[in-house]
């Protein structure tokens, strides 16, 4: 009896693991709507993609949505890469990293920029109410998180700085997840942090004070983040690429024009508190890369040595 | 099936009682330490709202689609892990030349911990499910497989001789003599292979976002719902003794011959 079980549990052990692998490899491409993965980190950065998708301008171009979420842009790029996703978002600087290092990409569409207000920006560098920082020039040695080393963040805070006329080569950047930031600037770990909404508004809240607009400070309409693709995704399906960038376009364009909507759909893809969203500052969603700014960003990136020599930025432009 | 309670400990309370009481007492720690400003109330919110953000999320859809997720995830993995193990531990482990030939690439694999391979499962496959798979089948399938080994070393000399000398077929050799000896170490490479799954699970929900409760944790983490995220966490820990407690119910259930479950003076 007890061997009879045990053999039927093999059995059944063997029978899960084939139905596994079999469930795995249908992803069957029908005749209707093409299948499309789209490789995103669940922020407010890309809500214009889920409201597009919500008002069906992705149907529109036959296209069917799947979203997949990863945790940041190092599982992103190589998904893309590999072509187990389409496309995925990523910041700017990133992308100028990944092409300086000969990564096969190509930029389809923008993703957000700042918007472009001092002080009304969607990220900022926060300090503790009593702190004697009182600009961005005042962060020199001090000790400043940002949420990746040698990224857009810490390169756009010592744009700030610079701006204010600091020594922005005296700063000490510590790496911190941004939902710790707020944490241990309270604890006083750090000094400054550099946040992103939802933590922009929290922190300000709790009695945090904005001192710096560092993509404000860095260009004018930084644009911060955008939609990529492989090389070999562009070569081989251009039609889907057009498609999707006709539909990211559009979705752009309507979450620039409808800001409540925004808000809205923030809920569905995000566990951002309800009474949070009316007052997040929305990042800007353009519909065209501001290629001024991705050049001034390739030049933050050499001068800050986070590469050797900036990629041609015409590489990385839709 | 209960256990006859240990001698001398027959006066106080039984484990089961002394347990929630533990339990209880944590509750009210985490409940009154943010309330009396002893943490941050931001940053640790009181039980009683983890608790509420957890009713408010069990009205969701998603929150069961992504425990079922994690489910599927760990239990799918677990079995694959299991099968392997188990097959492999078997010839493995019954022929002494391929023992020998694999014992240093074993060693060698074994260590290396499962969350060192997340670049490898994204490259892969991604940020689906397959790639947490992958590593839920790595790091369960070496406990499963190194339990096999040394269950099947542990098979009686003169069985096996016996076996032999009455010319057993291979298969029937490991149903009647190999099996049984091996069952007891398999059950806990079953039990620890549960466990360890199911970190495995959550981690690479948590790092890479295939779907599942780990994801949802990092969803609340960077929306900034601590809350929520106490609250997943919460359900997490709770699946965690749920699964102990089915692989121990488990191995009881299998080994219910066994002399370790029997409880009696083995012959």
């Amino acid at each position: 009896m007890t061997r009879l079980r045990a053999a039927l549990a093999a059995a059944s052990v063997l029978l899960l693991a084939a139905c596994g692998s079999g469930q795995g490899s249908s992803d069957a491409s029908d005749k209707g709507p093409t299948s499309v993965k789209v490789d995103v980190i669940p922020i407010i950065d890309v809500a214009p993609v889920y409201l597009g998708n919500q008002k069906g301008f992705f149907a529109e171009q036959q296209l069917k949505l799947q979203m997949v979420t990863a945790q940041g842009g190092a599982a992103i790029v190589p998904a893309v890469v590999s072509g187990q996703v389409d496309f995925g978002f990523s910041n700017y600087t990133s992308l100028i990293i990944a092409r300086s290092k000969g990564l096969p990409l190509k930029v389809v569409a923008p993703g957000a920029a700042s918007t472009g207000k001092q002080r009304k920006d969607f990220g900022g560098v926060v300090v503790k109410a009593n702190s004697p920082i009182k600009t961005a020039k005042d962060l020199v040695g001090k000790r400043v998180a940002v949420n990746t080393l040698n990224n857009i963040n810490d390169t756009t805070v010592r744009a700030s700085i610079r701006a204010a006329g600091g020594d922005a080569t005296n700063v000490k950047f510590t790496e911190l997840a941004f939902p710790d930031m707020l944490a241990a600037l309270d604890k006083g770990n750090v000094d400054a942090v550099q946040v992103v909404e939802p933590f922009l508004t929290t922190g300000q809240k709790n009695g945090g004070r904005l001192v710096a607009s560092n993509y404000v400070d860095t260009a004018p309409d930084l644009t911060i983040a955008a939609y990529f693709t492989s090389q070999k995704t562009a070569s081989a399906k251009p039609e889907l690429v057009k498609r999707f960038t006709a539909a990211m376009q559009k979705s752009l364009q309507y979450a620039q024009a409808h800001p409540d909507e925004v808000r809205k759909v923030l809920g569905t893809y995000t566990k951002i508190d309800p009474s949070l969203t009316g007052s997040l500052i929305l990042p800007a969603y353009p519909a065209q890369v501001n290629a001024a700014s991705v050049q001034t960003l390739a030049d933050l990136a050499v001068k800050d040595g986070l590469i050797k020599k900036a990629p041609d930025v015409q590489d990385l432009l839709p | 099936m209960t256990a006859a309670a240990p001698l001398g400990r027959r006066r106080s309370l039984p484990a089961w009682a002394l347990g929630l009481a533990g339990l209880a007492a944590l509750m009210a720690v985490v409940e009154i330490a943010p309330r009396a400003g002893l943490v941050n109330e931001r940053f640790l919110p009181p039980f009683s709202r983890m608790i509420s953000s957890l009713a408010d999320q069990a009205g969701t859809s998603g929150f069961w689609g992504a425990l079922l997720e994690t489910l599927r995830g760990w239990a799918l993995g677990l079995a694959i892990a299991m099968a392997a193990g188990v097959a492999l531990g078997l010839v493995i482990g019954a022929v002494p030349l391929l023992r020998s030939a694999t014992a240093g690439a074993i060693e060698f694999l074994r260590p290396i911990p499962s969350v060192a391979l997340i670049p490898l499962a994204v490259l892969l496959y991604g940020t689906q499910m397959r790639a947490t798979l992958l590593l839920v089948v790595y790091a369960s399938f070496w406990q499963v497989l190194v339990q096999v080994l040394y269950g099947v070393r542990d098979v009686d000399p003169v069985a096996r001789e016996t076996a032999r000398s009455y010319r057993f077929r291979p298969l029937t050799r490991v149903r009647t003599v190999l099996w049984p000896t091996a069952l007891p170490y398999v059950m806990t490479g079953f039990r620890l292979g549960a466990a360890v799954a199911l970190i495995l699970e959550i981690t690479g929900e948590l790092v890479i976002g295939s779907p599942g409760l780990g994801r949802q944790i990092a969803v609340a983490q960077t929306s900034g719902a601590v809350a929520a995220m106490y609250a997943l966490v919460i359900v997490v820990g709770v699946m965690g003794v749920a699964v102990n407690t089915a692989a121990r119910a488990t191995e009881r259930r299998v080994l219910r011959w066994h002399p370790s479950v029997r409880g009696e003076v083995p012959a």
